[in-house]
């Protein structure tokens, strides 16, 4: 088994963890506005890994996956995810992100601009929108961000992402 | 593949972002219906098991809260129902002392057991009434089955009842075929126990059978005549020629009772029409029956007599209001033939009222009959 293809399964298997666990852990937590978004975890560390077109395919996917099962907007939650994982991939190369801390923070901006983009696109009035921006967007960015912390120090050599710890 | 740091962006990168930018944006400002349908065709197929996933979390989450709440009913449920059983049982012993109290004819007072965790409560009994309640020593206690004791003690506002139970207790009684009396005391052999009485003194000549009722008699001045003090269940002794002690059931029972009737002023008075037998209270219940069936009838022949009333105006109406087209105009004395014919139409719908009054008298036949079957004489 060449390295690359045993990298290729390592990534498949955190990925299937992650999705593993929106899916089944995510429901039983507390409130599930402020819960951890396993799925924008595994986007953003994958686009950081694959590059800008994998990462925009990648959020287009997990977009279609989150529009079908809230079918409030479709095509917005698709739209969101495709800009935040272009810009996730483009993030990393512009800001040489090789810090613990900072890929955290790329995961909490990444979940607030995801935020801003599907509740702009769904068209949510001026009050639930800034409500949203303002205090359940940054609670489940920060939560999205401490377990991003915990993922990337267990796996990150499985991510292929340097860090400077 | 390469780090994405180390990566230049390449037209490709470029042209997928922007196919899955449009494509989004295609689903985004497409028909809803579009939109609808294929989120159903993702969830049906592909989404199947991400949905199958997420619907057992939240079963799994779900069923955690109806466990709590079928715990807590469950709960209440067992905390209501340790409730129920103890107070329906105070509730029938409250109606049965309410019965009590309208047929007792001395005057009274309703006192509360304040039971005491000792094992020797049901000797005595501690009363929340006294003194100021007109309560005095050698008043009669009775429960709504029979005799318990009486006062031993009177403070102000509390006293004390030697029960039956008792070993100083003794009363004067006689059986309700009144062929044998006696004195009932609180039996004294081990195998009796404490819960049973004995009927001493009977002679030996008078045979009482078993299921026999014991009232007491009224003699020595502190229980009225006729208290249930218990039921005859066997010999317990004999002395050949001389007399036979026969076992007692006691009629009330000190350790469970909770609410009583202190007698004040009591002597010389007769209790038996306080406590009837079985078959009077049967009686007494059939009579309640027959004045309600009574009154019933009475109601409906009401309702029948103005129902007759009203179809007699309007077959009368009718008449009027028919006579002009048959009958030629008549002088005016003739003119009032219909009338006076139409008029003992009123006295035949009032037929109806002693039909009524016939229906009201043959209902209360029962009634009649029950009265007339009155308890029989217990009287010695």
């Amino acid at each position: 088994m060449t390295a690359s293809r045993a990298n290729r399964i390592q990534l498949v298997l955190v990925m299937g963890l992650l999705v593993l666990l929106h899916f089944y852990l995510r429901p039983r937590l507390w409130s599930a506005r402020i819960s951890p978004d396993f799925l924008l975890i595994a986007l953003v560390f994958f686009a950081m890994r694959a590059g800008p077109g994998a990462g925009a395919l990648a959020g287009f996917a997990v977009g279609i996956v989150t529009d079908a099962l809230t079918p409030a907007a479709f095509g917005a939650g698709a739209l969101a995810h495709t800009m935040v994982g272009y810009l996730a991939a483009w993030g990393r190369a512009v800001f040489f992100a090789d810090n613990l801390l900072v890929n955290a923070a790329f995961v909490a901006v990444a979940l607030w601009v995801r935020d801003l983009i599907l509740l702009v696109a769904s068209g949510t009035s001026y009050g639930p929108l800034f409500f949203e921006l303002a205090v359940s967007s940054p609670l489940q960015a920060l939560s999205t961000a401490v377990f991003a912390v915990l993922v990337l120090a267990a796996f990150r050599e499985w991510f292929a992402i340097r860090l400077d710890v | 593949m390469t780090s994405a740091s180390d990566r230049s962006y390449t037209r490709r990168d470029t042209v997928m972002f922007l196919a899955c930018l449009g494509l989004s944006l295609v689903g985004l400002f497409s028909p809803s219906s579009w939109g609808q349908g294929v989120s159903d065709a993702l969830r049906d197929t592909v989404l199947a098991p991400l949905v199958w996933l997420q619907a057992r979390a939240e079963e799994g989450r779900t069923s955690r809260a109806r466990l709590k709440a079928i715990t807590v009913q469950r709960d209440s449920s067992a905390f209501l129902a340790q409730g129920i059983p103890s107070l329906v049982a105070e509730n029938e012993r409250l109606r049965q002392l309410l019965t009590l109290s309208k047929r007792v004819s001395t005057p009274y007072v309703a006192a509360e057991v304040l039971h005491q965790p000792q094992a020797t409560d049901g000797r005595t009994l501690l009363l929340d009434v006294g003194r100021s309640d007109l309560v005095s020593e050698f008043d009669p206690v009775v429960a709504p089955e029979g005799l318990i004791g009486m006062v031993l003690t009177a403070g102000d506002r509390s006293s004390v009842v030697m029960t039956w139970a008792h070993p100083e207790f003794r009363v004067s009684a006689y059986t309700v075929g009144g062929n044998a009396s006696g004195v009932v005391a609180p039996s004294l052999s081990s195998a009796a126990g404490e819960g049973a009485l004995e009927f001493r003194g009977v002679p030996y000549r008078d045979s009482v059978p078993a299921g026999t009722l014991v009232l007491s008699s009224g003699l020595g001045g502190v229980y009225p005549k006729g208290i249930p003090v218990g039921t005859v269940t066997g010999v317990v002794r004999e002395q050949a020629g001389w007399e036979r002690v026969y076992r007692l059931l006691p009629a009330a029972n000190p350790g469970s009772v909770a609410h009583l009737l202190v007698l004040v002023s009591s002597p010389g008075a007769n209790m038996e029409r306080a406590f009837p037998s079985d078959s009077a209270l049967l009686a007494a219940r059939l009579d309640s029956i027959a004045r309600i069936r009574l009154a019933d009838s009475v109601e409906a022949a009401k309702v029948r007599r103005a129902d007759s009333l009203a179809a007699a105006k309007a077959r009368r109406d009718s008449i009027a209001a028919a006579r002009p087209r048959v009958v030629p105009p008549a002088p005016a004395p003739r003119r009032a033939r219909p009338d006076s014919l139409a008029a003992p139409r009123p006295a035949r719908s009032d037929s109806a009222a002693p039909r009524a009054r016939s229906d009201s008298a043959a209902a209360s036949r029962p009634a009649t009959r029950d009265s007339v079957r009155t308890p029989k004489d217990t009287t010695p």
